[in-house]
């Protein structure tokens, strides 16, 4: 892999604290058409920068409906905190013109956001 | 007064309570707002689901489509609020198709854990084609 960025790319930012969310397991699943059930694709965990780099090669990220989960409840609880939301979990679209797609997660104990990035 | 209108006077007051306990406001509130137009998101579907704990299969609890203000009253009754584990599911493909729009997201479920159901709980969703946020207010 290298330096090379994937086609799909996340970052994880702890608003409450300001600080990268680190080790924050997280889960790429693709959405199998026929079946309409979803397909893991990828586990991994964030690193110390909040980002999980070799989430998807350009081969495989075919056009389609993605979901990452983010096991946010995990993570708070690991920082002896609670949290509102055990999980989160951002559904989106990828269409064949997409080539490089950002989708970052800003969470605090009691909201988040999500945006299309590149 | 007889025996029957005696007992006529207490079912009457009986519907008055149970008219009172039908409009007493729902403890779980949400609010859509389309920040890329500036306006409330009217006319979207909204699905309230709670978790079954033991068979972990999401029950459907109420199904809804937000006003013209962007809000849906009436989502739960407070005497079925509970504490567990619900999932308030936003149909933002289908919204932002009838605006003539895609989105980038074609559902957005907000999955939060309740563990006083005496609090009042406001789970908005601020929401653009390509973006989304929501808090946990009250």
């Amino acid at each position: 892999m290298g330096s090379v960025k994937g086609p799909l790319t996340t970052h994880v930012l702890n608003t409450g604290d300001g600080v990268p969310a680190a080790r924050m397991a997280l889960s790429l699943h693709r959405l199998d058409p026929h079946m309409t059930v979803w397909s893991l694709v990828t586990i991994g965990n964030t690193n110390e920068d909040g980002r999980c780099p070799g989430l998807i090669t350009s081969d495989a990220f075919t056009p389609g409906m993605y979901k990452i989960r983010f096991e946010t409840g995990q993570y708070w609880e690991s920082l002896g905190q609670s949290s509102f939301y055990p999980y989160v979990e951002i559904v989106f679209t990828v269409s064949a013109a997409d080539q490089s797609v950002h989708v970052p997660l800003l969470v605090s104990r009691y909201s988040y956001s999500t945006y299309r990035g590149s | 007064m007889n025996r029957l209108q005696h007992i006529r006077g207490h079912i009457v007051l009986t519907d008055k309570y149970m008219n009172m306990a039908a409009t007493l406001p729902s403890p779980l509130t949400t609010h859509v707002l389309n920040i890329a137009q500036g306006v409330p998101g009217a006319n979207m579907t909204i699905i309230l689901y709670l978790l079954d704990p033991i068979s972990s299969v999401w029950n459907l609890l109420t199904t809804g489509i937000t006003n013209d203000d962007g809000r849906c009253p009436g989502l739960i009754k407070k005497e079925s609020f509970i504490a567990g584990v619900y999932k308030l599911r936003f149909e933002t493909g289908k919204y932002w198709d009838a605006l003539g729009e895609t989105c980038f997201y074609p559902y957005v479920e907000v999955v939060f854990t309740i563990t006083d159901p005496s609090q009042k709980y406001h789970v908005p969703l601020i929401l653009s084609r390509f973006s989304y946020s929501t808090y946990r207010g009250s």
